[in-house]
């Protein structure tokens, strides 16, 4: 009898086991791999309500992290979400399923700002999601002077209250802007000279970090910064003194996209998701509620007038002109990392 | 009789208290913040709480957790119960080599572990996800259980097994009602240790993990890069009590009924 109470328990056990590792439902499932919080959860809900599936969303910290998962076996995701340089590397990889543009009619909506792409000519494998481009933020209570260029940070009168983005090709990118050359210089020379430039920099330089630049500048601990619109739209809802500016020399623009992983088993359903994103009214409800820039044209009419109206989130069309995307510096990359590490190091 | 610390060791003492649990009281304090900021005090609020579990990844991501958590400890459990007992039995050198084989996931980092349970489920062409995310915790529990489950086992003389089989015991009954009863708390604080490291872990689960199982710290990570919010400073803080309390527990459990005689496993 006390053997047959063991055995039932056992068998109790394995039943809960079976219950819970098991899938449960039928439906199709969409899995994401994505930023965290990247979407609006209603406008997800409402495309499982729809379409009758289920999204597994999953959330990585950077575009490394995603990369080694989709490398490491693809892990069974069907939408990712890299960014401009990653679609690159992905696709040198052959990592990404070419997209069939006749499942995202959508498409068309997408501002030619984003179309065709440097890092993947004619949107063969990404459709972009959101966007942004790396300029200045600046508290206008203790930066009196007008700022439109980079050469402004390096103004001694804000001698440590700089803040720059821990970020090796953005910030040499940034010197090699100023000095007039391509953000993705590989010329020995250019890179030499913009990083003795930054070393001039660096007695000013309050800190280099990313993820904090924003409390940073609300909390007005750093007076100037380069940051990416999107942040500087944040940061300038929380402290109205704070302005923003592509510098005239330009600056470097980058995106999020939607791809597509090559194993990927629900294709036909992640580019109705696609579709479905970039639907004008849904659209609109997203990036309302996330606060990122709409690269989606159709959209404007739904969005609100403040979101319409916010200069940092809706870049003009002079300024957008003024940016580069990073493009792929290969073997020079080492020279960009051991330059860096100096900089960091030799404060 | 009493001999008197040097006054810097007390000092020493308290800056190392310090060190260690003001970053974890910051964290406490502004989940009831009511500011988004981190560094703003702005009033006392349980709007993080209520927030946290309205919001739907959240909530899936605990209900992952949980679910890896549950099977790995049952599972890690027995299994780790079952090797300590077996080893028992075996002479003195043969178990010094298989306990240090089953001590060996403790110390290894887990970084590799992770490293290299993925490379192994991908040339067994597993796809990731909950499951191989059980498996991974199992294969580090079951050390821990072991360890804790041998150290009772250690602790116990033989005479009483002895005993049940002279008085006609088979070996079931022997193991059911003479064995079980006296090593259970050693069993009960390695599962609730196990539940804790499976709750806790990130380095190993962010290695195999896959679609539609993403645990908590795996949902923290991704959240903090993006800036971090009061809501993640209140999951942290569940968490923080969820541990303490089990570890508590299983420390509790382990001393019970041993009398004056303690032996603690933990450094505590």
């Amino acid at each position: 009898m006390k053997k047959m109470k063991w055995a039932g328990l056992v068998l109790a056990v394995m039943m809960v086991l079976a219950v819970l590792s098991g899938c449960g439902s039928s439906k199709e499932t969409l899995n994401i791999y994505s930023w965290a919080d990247n979407f609006d959860a209603d406008v997800l809900a409402d495309f499982e309500k729809q379409y009758d599936v289920k999204i597994n969303y999953d959330v990585f910290a950077n575009n490394e992290d995603l990369l080694a998962k989709i490398k490491a076996g693809g892990g069974g995701y069907d939408l990712i979400q890299p960014s401009d340089y990653m679609v690159a590397t992905m696709i040198k990889q052959d990592l990404l399923a070419p997209l069939n543009k006749d499942n995202i009619p959508n498409f068309t909506n997408i501002a030619d700002t984003y179309k065709n792409p440097s890092f993947d000519p004619d949107n063969k494998y990404s459709i972009v999601y959101t966007s942004g481009v790396t300029g200045i933020a600046y508290n206008t209570k203790y930066v009196k002077d007008e700022i439109d260029s980079w050469e402004d940070l390096w103004n001694p009168e804000y001698k440590g209250k700089v803040l720059l983005l821990d970020d090796n090709r953005e910030i040499i990118g940034m010197a090699l802007k100023k000095a007039g050359h391509s953000n993705s210089s590989t010329a020995e020379a250019e890179i030499t000279a913009a990083v003795e430039d930054l070393k001039n920099l660096l007695p000013s330089v309050l800190a280099f970090d990313t993820d904090n630049i924003k409390q940073k500048m609300i909390q007005e601990e750093g007076w100037i910064a380069t940051v990416w619109s999107g942040d500087a739209s944040v940061i300038a809802k929380d402290n109205p003194d704070v302005a923003y500016v592509v510098p005239k020399e330009g600056g470097t623009i980058w995106s999020d996209n939607y791809a597509i992983p090559k194993d990927s088993k629900h294709q036909e359903l992640a580019e109705k998701f696609i579709n479905y994103m970039l639907d004008p009214e849904v659209s609109a409800k997203n990036y309302e509620s996330i606060g990122y820039s709409d690269p989606n044209t159709a959209a404007k009419p739904f969005h609100s007038e403040e979101y319409n109206n916010d200069r940092m989130i809706n870049l003009s069309q002079d300024e957008l002109s003024r940016t580069e995307w990073l493009g792929d510096v290969s073997d020079m990359l080492q020279l960009y990392d051991r330059f860096w590490t100096e900089l960091k190091s030799g404060r | 009789m009493k001999s008197k610390n040097h006054p810097l060791l007390g000092i020493h003492s308290l800056l190392m208290m310090v060190f260690i649990y003001v970053p974890i009281a910051f964290i406490i304090a502004y989940s009831f913040n009511s500011s988004r900021l981190a560094a703003d005090w702005s009033g006392f609020t349980f709007d993080w709480y209520i927030s946290l579990f309205k919001n739907r990844h959240v909530m899936e991501a605990l209900s992952n957790s949980l679910t890896v958590a549950i099977i790995s400890t049952v599972v890690s459990t027995v299994l780790g119960t079952l090797a300590a007992m077996s080893i028992r039995k075996v002479n003195s050198r043969t178990k010094a080599g298989m306990g240090g084989l089953l001590y060996l996931p403790i110390i290894i980092p887990d970084i590799i572990m992770g490293l290299s349970l993925l490379v192994l489920f991908n040339q067994l062409n597993m796809p990731l996800g909950k499951i191989t995310i059980i498996i991974a915790h199992i294969t580090f529990s079951m050390s821990y259980v072991y360890v804790v489950v041998s150290t009772r086992l250690t602790g116990m003389k033989g005479q009483l097994e002895e005993a049940a089989q002279d008085l006609g015991a088979g070996a079931w009954q022997t193991f059911r009602y003479v064995t079980l009863p006296q090593i259970l708390p050693g069993i009960i604080s390695g599962a609730l240790i196990a539940f804790t490291l499976s709750l806790d872990d990130f380095m190993v689960s962010f290695f195999v993990s896959g679609p539609s199982s993403t645990t908590l710290p795996i949902y923290i990570y991704g959240q903090v890069k993006r800036g971090i919010s009061p809501e993640i400073n209140a999951l942290c803080t569940i968490l923080i009590l969820v541990s303490v309390t089990l570890i508590f527990l299983a420390q509790f459990i382990l001393n019970r009924g041993k009398g004056q005689k303690k032996q603690s496993v933990l450094p505590f």
